[in-house]
C-alpha cells in the first residue's frame, strides 16, 4: 500500500465512523422524543398553544400518524435537510434560534480555549523538570483548578474582579467568562503538557540540542514543546465537551447570551425540539473537530501516513 | 369570547404567573434645569424578556415594556386615573354606555408609511378578539366587545353587548397598542418577532436573550396630551438589554455600562441609594397584590377556620419586611393601595394572632399531632398542597415560600410545595383545582381586577380560564362586581369594590402577602423616565446628559 | 468537569503523603457527617427564622445564617448526604450499566461489540452536561432523575474500560482454559473477569466520583436537582449568589464544601491510581 492510498483510506474510515456517530446522535434524539411521557405532538409543541391546523401540520410533517419506522425515516430526512424542527416557545425554527445564539458561544469557548493554551504552554514550559518544590506548588494549583466547580469559580471571579475591584465589565465583557471557563481546561492541559515535556526532555535528541550549546528555554520551546503538544491534541474532542457544557453554566452566571442560556431555558420550559437541536449541533461540532484533528495529525507527523 | 378551548387555557396561566410589574406613585424626576438634552442613546437593562413581542397576543408586562416605545394607544391614562387624548382626540359614550365613539387624530402615520384611520382602529380591536390571535390578556379586557363601526375615515364607534366601564382604562394600556394594519396581516408568529406602530421610536431588531433596539421615529408629532413634551423623542437610540442575573444587572448600572435598570434587587436597594451617581425610583403597582389563594372548593381550606388560621397564624408582615428590607410592603387587601377602589378598612380587619390561629385549628378538629409535630384529624395530616412553578419565579418568592413553609410548620401545618415539571403540568393542576394553595400577583390599573380574582365565572374549568384561584363562589360578591361594571361613577364603583374587599377578607379567601413595587435604578445623567399607569417605565420624555 | 481519566493514562505524579492523609481524613469526615449529621449540629437544617436572617458568621451561627434565617453550618453539614448520594449513586449506576455494556461488547461477538461501542461513541460525542440536560428534559427534574442524567454521561468511560480489561483477560487464554474446564460463562464473568477488572475500575470510579459530584451540584445549581428547602450544596450556592453582595457566607461555604470534597476525592483517586498501576506493572 502506498502512503497516498493509506491516507485516503484513513480519512474514509474516519468519515464513515463520524457519520455513524452523527446517525447515532440523531437516533438518540429520536428515542428521547418518544420516551418523553405524553403524546409526541404535545411534546413537540411544548407549552405553547397552536391552532388545530398547525397541529395537523406537525403531525403530517413528522409523519406522526405513520408507523414508528416511517416516523424515524421521516425524522432522519428532516435532520439531513437541516430542519431541526420548530420551537413553539420561541416562535421560530430551532435552526434559526441556534443560529442566532451560537456565535456568542463559539466566541466564548474559543477565547477560553486560547487562554487555556497560553497558560498551559507557559506554565508547563517553565515548570517541567524543575525543582520538586516548584512542580509541587503548580501541581497543587492545577489540582485545585480541576476541582473547583465552574459555577463557584465564576461567582467568585465576578464578585471579586467586577463588583469589588471594578476591573472588568459586569456584562458584555469576554474576559471573565472566558477565564471561568478556561480554569479547568488550563489545569488539565498543563498536566498533560508537562508530562509530555518531561518525557521528551529525556529523549536523546534533546541532549544533542543541548550539547550544541542551545539555551535551555530555546530547547524547551523549539524542540521539546513540539513533541509534547502532539498527545494533547487527542484531548481536543474532550475539550469541546467541557467547553460547551461549561458554557451553559458560565452564560447563566454572567447573563451572557448563547447556546447555553438557550438550552437552559428550553430545558425548564420542556422545549424538546430546541434541546434536541442543540445536542445534534454539538455532536456535529465534536465530529468536525475530531476529523480536523486527524487531518492535523497527518499534516504534522508524516510517519503516521504509512501507519495503517 | 369568554369561552376558550382547553388549548387556549395554557397561556393565560403563563400570564398569570408572569404578569406583575405595574403600579405607581407620582414623583416624576425633576430636571436640574434647562431644556432636555437631545440625542444620545439610553440603555435600559431588564430582568426578563418577552416570549412574544405582540402585546395583542402576549400577557407579559415585559411585552408592554418592550413595545410601548413603538406603539401608541387611542387614549392615555395618568397616574390619577384620568383619561387623556392620544391617537383619539375626543370621544363620547352612548347613554346606554354600550358604545364609545372616538374622533381620531389626523395626519398620523405608522412607521411603515400606512396612514392611521378608523379602519386601523377596527383592524386592531378585531385582531385582539380574533380567536386566531389567542390573546392572553387584551381580549379578556373587552369580553363584551361586539365590533367596531367605521363611521367615517376619522370616526370609529366601538360597540359592546353590555355596559363596560373599565374600557377606557384598558384601552390606555400597551396591550391595546395600535399596530399598523398592514403589519397585522402577517401570521401571529411573525408578529411575535416584530411589531410596527406609530410610536416615538421604531424597532430596529429584537434578539432573544440579548435585547431590543430602537431608533427615534422622525416626524413623530402625536404624543399623548399629558406627556411632558410634544414632537420627536429626545433620544436618538434606545436599547433594552436582557440581564437576568440580579447582581449582574445592578453591577452593570453601578459600573456605568447601562444607564438604567429594572428591578433593583430589594437586598441592594439601600446600597444603591447610597451611591451618589444613582437615583432609585419606586412605583407601587396597582391591581392584585402578590397573594396566596386558598382553594375554597375542595381540601383543607374549605373550612374557613383553617384558612383564617393560616392567614393569621403566620407573621406575613414581619417575613415580608425582613425579606424585602422594606422595599415591598406587607399587604392587607387583595388589591394594592394604588388601585382605584382600594379599601383602607382591610388594614385593620385582620392581624397576626398565633394563639387565635391555634385555637381555630383545634376548634376545626385538627387537635392530634403526628411524630413530626404536624396536626392531624382522623389520622390524616393537615397538609397544604402547593404547586409552585419555580421556573418563572421572581423577587425571591421562592425564599419567601420556604419561610412560610417553615412558619406553617410551627402552627402544625405541613406545607407540601411541589415544583411542576412544566407550565403545562401546572396549568392542568390549576384548571382541575387539584391544589390547596397557589400564589400570584395580578396587576391592573383598575379595581376591576377584583372581578378577575373573585367572580364566579372567573373560576378556571376545562372550558373557561380565570384567575379566581380561590375557586370562591359567592352570589353577593358577584352582584357587587357586576354593579361596579355598570357604572362609570368612580365613587360608586369604589363603594362596590370596598364591599368586595371587606367580604373576601372576612371570609379569608385570600392571604395578602406583599404589595409589589417597581424599583427602577438609574444613573443621575438620565432624566425624565416616565411611568405607564401599570407602573413600568416609558422613554418618550427621557434624555441622557452626554459625557 | 469530566477528567479524561483514561486519556491521561500515564501514572500520575506521586502526591505527598500529607496530602493523601488530609484528603482521606476529609472524605472520612464528610462520609460520617453524611450518615449522621446530628453529631455536630443541633436543630433541623430547615428551621427558618425571619428575624435571624443574614447574620454573619460567628457566635451562635458559626457560618452565619441564610436569607431565611437558617443556620448555614447546619445546612452545609446536612448537605453532605444528598451531595454524596448523588455523586456515589450516579457513579454506581454508571459503573453497573457501563460494565454490562463493556462485557456485552467484549464477549457478545463482533456485531454486538460494534453496536455497543458505537453507542458509547455517540454518548461520548455529546457534551456531558448537554446529555444530562437532554435526559432531564425527557424524564423531568428531581433528585433521582439528576442521578440518572449524570450516570448517562459518565458511563462511556466504564464501558470502554471493562471492555478493554475483558478483552485483555480473554486474550490471555485464561477464559479458554476455564471454559474447557466446564465453567459456565456467567461463572467466568463473575469469578474471573470482574475481579480482574475491579482494580482499574475502582481507580477510575474514584476519580469520576469527583466528576459526578460536581455534575450533581451543577444540576442543582441550575435548579434541576433536589428541590428546596432540601439542603444541597449546589442549590444553596444558587440561592446564595443572589445575596452575595451582602451575605458572602451564603455562597462561599457550600462552594468550599463542594470544592474540598472534589479535591479530596481527586487526590485519593490519583493516589489509588498510582498504587494500583504500580502493582499491575
Amino acid at each position: 500500500m502506498t502512503a497516498r492510498t493509506s491516507v485516503a483510506g484513513r480519512i474514509a474510515v474516519r468519515l464513515a465512523t463520524s457519520l455513524l456517530v452523527l446517525w447515532g446522535a440523531v437516533t438518540v434524539a429520536f428515542v428521547a422524543l418518544h420516551l418523553t411521557p405524553g403524546d409526541v405532538v404535545d411534546v413537540l409543541i411544548g407549552n405553547s398553544t397552536v391552532t388545530p391546523e398547525v397541529r395537523a401540520a406537525i403531525i403530517s410533517d413528522y409523519g406522526l400518524d405513520q408507523p414508528l419506522l416511517v416516523q424515524y425515516v421521516t425524522y432522519l430526512g428532516r435532520v439531513l435537510r437541516g430542519d431541526l424542527g420548530r420551537s413553539y416557545q420561541l416562535h421560530q425554527p430551532v435552526a434559526e434560534a441556534i443560529g442566532s445564539q451560537i456565535g456568542a458561544s463559539i466566541q466564548l469557548t474559543l477565547s477560553a480555549f486560547a487562554m487555556a493554551v497560553v497558560v498551559a504552554v507557559t506554565v508547563s514550559v517553565l515548570t517541567a523538570k524543575r525543582s520538586r518544590w516548584i512542580r509541587g506548588l503548580f501541581s497543587g494549583i492545577e489540582l485545585v483548578g480541576v476541582s473547583i466547580p465552574t459555577f463557584w469559580g465564576g461567582i467568585l471571579l465576578l464578585t471579586f474582579f467586577s463588583f469589588t475591584l471594578g476591573l472588568f465589565p459586569v456584562t458584555g465583557g469576554l474576559v471573565l467568562p472566558a477565564v471561568a471557563l478556561a480554569i479547568p481546561v488550563s489545569a488539565i492541559l498543563t498536566q498533560v503538557l508537562r508530562e509530555g515535556l518531561e518525557l521528551t526532555l529525556d529523549e536523546p535528541f534533546i541532549l544533542t540540542a543541548r550539547s550544541r550549546g542551545m539555551a535551555d528555554l530555546a530547547v524547551r520551546v523549539r524542540h521539546a514543546l513540539r513533541h509534547a503538544l502532539l498527545p494533547t491534541v487527542t484531548l481536543a474532542g474532550w475539550f469541546v465537551g467541557v467547553l460547551f457544557g461549561g458554557a451553559v453554566i458560565v452564560e447563566e452566571i454572567f447573563s451572557r447570551e448563547g447556546i447555553g442560556r438557550l438550552t437552559l431555558t428550553a430545558v425548564t420550559s420542556k422545549d424538546l425540539p430546541v434541546v434536541m437541536g442543540v445536542v445534534l449541533v454539538s455532536a456535529t461540532l465534536y465530529v468536525v473537530v475530531n476529523i480536523m484533528i486527524d487531518l492535523f495529525y497527518l499534516a504534522i507527523d508524516p510517519r503516521l501516513r504509512g501507519a495503517r | 369570547m369568554h369561552q376558550r378551548t382547553l388549548a387556549g387555557l395554557i397561556v393565560p396561566v403563563v400570564a398569570l404567573l408572569a404578569l406583575t410589574a405595574c403600579g405607581g406613585t407620582p414623583a416624576a424626576r425633576k430636571d436640574p434645569g434647562g431644556a432636555p438634552t437631545r440625542g444620545g442613546k439610553l440603555t435600559f437593562a431588564v430582568n426578563t424578556e418577552p416570549t412574544c413581542l405582540d402585546p395583542h397576543q402576549s400577557a407579559q408586562d415585559v411585552t408592554g415594556l418592550f413595545t410601548r416605545p413603538a406603539l401608541d394607544s387611542l387614549v392615555s391614562l395618568d397616574t390619577e386615573g384620568k383619561v387623556h387624548p392620544w391617537l383619539a382626540t375626543s370621544w363620547t359614550v352612548s347613554p346606554d354606555q354600550k358604545s364609545y365613539t372616538f374622533t381620531l387624530r389626523q395626519g398620523v402615520k405608522f412607521s411603515d408609511g400606512t396612514p392611521f384611520d378608523a379602519a386601523a382602529v377596527k383592524a386592531n380591536l378585531d385582531h385582539i378578539v380574533s380567536p386566531a390571535t389567542k390573546s392572553q390578556l387584551a381580549a379578556g379586557f373587552i369580553t363584551p366587545y361586539t365590533g367596531t363601526d367605521v363611521v367615517d375615515q376619522y370616526t370609529a364607534k366601538v360597540n359592546f353587548s353590555k355596559p363596560h366601564s373599565p374600557f377606557l382604562a384598558a384601552l390606555a394600556t400597551a396591550y391595546f397598542g395600535i399596530e399598523s394594519p398592514q403589519s397585522l396581516k402577517q401570521p401571529q408568529d411573525a408578529l411575535c418577532q416584530k411589531v410596527v406602530g406609530s410610536g416615538p421610536f421604531v424597532i430596529d431588531a429584537w434578539t432573544p436573550k440579548q435585547g431590543i433596539t430602537f431608533h427615534r421615529n422622525p416626524g413623530y408629532n402625536w404624543a399623548p396630551e399629558n406627556a411632558k413634551h410634544q414632537g420627536e423623542a429626545h433620544l436618538d437610540n434606545l436599547e433594552m438589554k436582557v440581564i437576568a442575573e440580579n447582581a449582574v444587572r445592578l453591577g452593570a448600572l453601578t459600573s456605568g455600562q447601562v444607564d438604567a435598570i429594572a428591578s433593583v434587587p430589594p437586598i441592594s436597594v439601600n446600597q444603591a441609594k447610597a451611591d451618589p451617581k444613582l437615583t432609585i425610583e419606586t412605583r407601587q403597582a396597582p391591581g392584585g397584590n402578590y397573594n396566596y389563594y386558598p382553594n375554597t372548593s375542595s381540601g383543607v381550606f374549605t373550612d374557613k377556620r383553617v384558612r383564617q388560621a393560616f392567614r393569621d397564624g403566620i407573621d406575613f408582615a414581619t417575613i415580608v419586611n425582613k425579606l424585602y428590607f422594606g422595599t415591598y410592603q406587607p399587604a392587607s387587601s387583595p388589591v394594592s393601595p394604588s388601585t382605584a377602589g382600594y379599601d383602607k378598612g382591610t388594614e385593620t380587619q385582620w392581624k397576626y394572632d398565633p394563639a387565635e390561629a391555634a385555637r381555630l385549628l383545634d376548634e376545626a378538629g385538627w387537635t392530634a399531632r403526628d411524630s413530626e409535630g404536624y396536626r392531624t384529624k382522623d389520622g390524616k395530616r393537615l397538609t397544604v398542597r402547593w404547586p409552585f412553578f419555580k421556573a418563572v419565579v421572581r423577587e425571591n418568592r421562592d425564599t419567601l415560600t420556604e419561610q412560610v413553609q417553615a412558619e406553617a410548620k410551627k402552627l402544625g401545618i405541613d406545607v407540601a410545595v411541589t415544583n411542576p415539571a412544566s407550565i403545562g403540568e401546572f396549568v392542568t393542576t390549576y384548571i382541575k383545582g387539584d391544589y390547596d394553595l397557589v400564589d400570584f400577583s395580578w396587576q391592573r390599573a383598575d379595581g376591576d381586577a377584583l372581578r378577575n380574582l373573585f367572580a364566579i365565572d372567573s373560576i378556571a374549568s376545562a372550558t373557561v380560564f380565570g384567575q379566581n384561584a380561590a375557586r370562591y363562589s359567592d352570589k353577593e360578591v358577584d352582584g357587587w362586581l357586576n354593579d361596579a361594571l355598570a357604572t362609570t361613577d368612580l365613587a360608586k364603583r369604589a363603594e362596590f369594590y370596598a364591599k368586595v374587599q371587606h367580604k373576601v377578607t372576612e371570609e379569608a379567601v385570600v392571604f395578602p402577602v406583599y404589595i409589589f413595587n417597581y424599583v427602577l435604578g438609574a444613573s443621575k445623567k438620565v432624566h425624565d423616565i416616565g411611568w405607564e399607569p401599570q407602573a413600568y417605565p416609558t422613554f418618550y420624555d427621557a434624555s441622557v446628559i452626554q459625557g | 468537569m469530566t477528567l479524561p481519566a483514561l486519556t491521561t493514562s500515564r501514572t500520575p505524579r506521586r502526591i505527598p503523603r500529607a496530602g493523601v492523609w488530609a484528603a482521606t481524613l476529609f472524605i472520612a469526615v464528610v462520609a460520617v457527617l453524611a450518615v449522621a449529621p446530628g453529631l455536630v449540629t443541633h436543630g433541623s437544617p430547615n428551621d427558618a427564622d425571619a428575624l435571624a436572617a443574614l447574620q454573619p458568621p460567628g457566635g451562635v451561627h458559626l457560618l452565619g445564617t441564610d436569607a431565611n434565617g437558617r443556620d448555614v453550618f447546619t445546612r452545609v453539614v446536612f448537605g453532605a448526604r444528598p451531595s454524596l448520594l448523588a455523586g456515589l449513586g450516579a457513579t454506581a449506576l454508571a459503573v453497573a450499566v457501563g460494565s454490562v455494556l463493556g462485557l456485552l461488547a467484549a464477549l457478545g461477538g463482533r456485531l454486538l461489540d460494534e453496536v455497543t461501542m458505537r453507542f458509547v461513541d455517540v454518548l461520548l460525542s455529546l457534551p456531558g452536561l448537554l446529555l444530562a440536560l437532554l435526559v432531564i428534559t425527557v424524564v423531568g427534574r428531581g433528585t433521582f432523575n439528576a442521578i440518572l442524567a449524570i450516570a448517562a454521561y459518565t458511563l462511556p468511560s466504564y464501558a470502554r474500560l471493562v471492555r478493554a480489561q475483558t478483552l485483555l483477560i480473554r486474550r490471555s487464554g485464561y477464559v479458554e482454559a476455564a471454559t474447557s474446564l466446564g465453567l459456565t460463562p456467567g461463572r467466568i464473568v463473575l469469578r474471573h473477569i470482574l475481579p480482574n477488572a475491579f482494580a482499574p475500575l475502582l481507580v477510575v470510579a474514584t476519580i469520576e466520583v469527583g466528576t459526578a459530584l460536581v455534575a450533581a451540584a451543577s444540576l442543582s445549581f441550575l435548579g434541576l436537582g433536589p428541590q428546596p428547602p432540601a439542603p444541597e450544596w449546589g442549590a444553596m450556592l444558587s440561592q446564595g449568589r443572589e445575596y452575595f453582595s451582602v451575605a458572602w457566607w451564603m455562597a462561599v461555604f457550600p462552594g468550599l464544601a463542594i470544592t474540598l470534597t472534589v479535591l479530596s476525592v481527586t487526590v485519593a483517586g490519583r493516589h489509588l491510581q498510582r498504587r494500583v498501576e504500580g502493582r499491575l506493572t
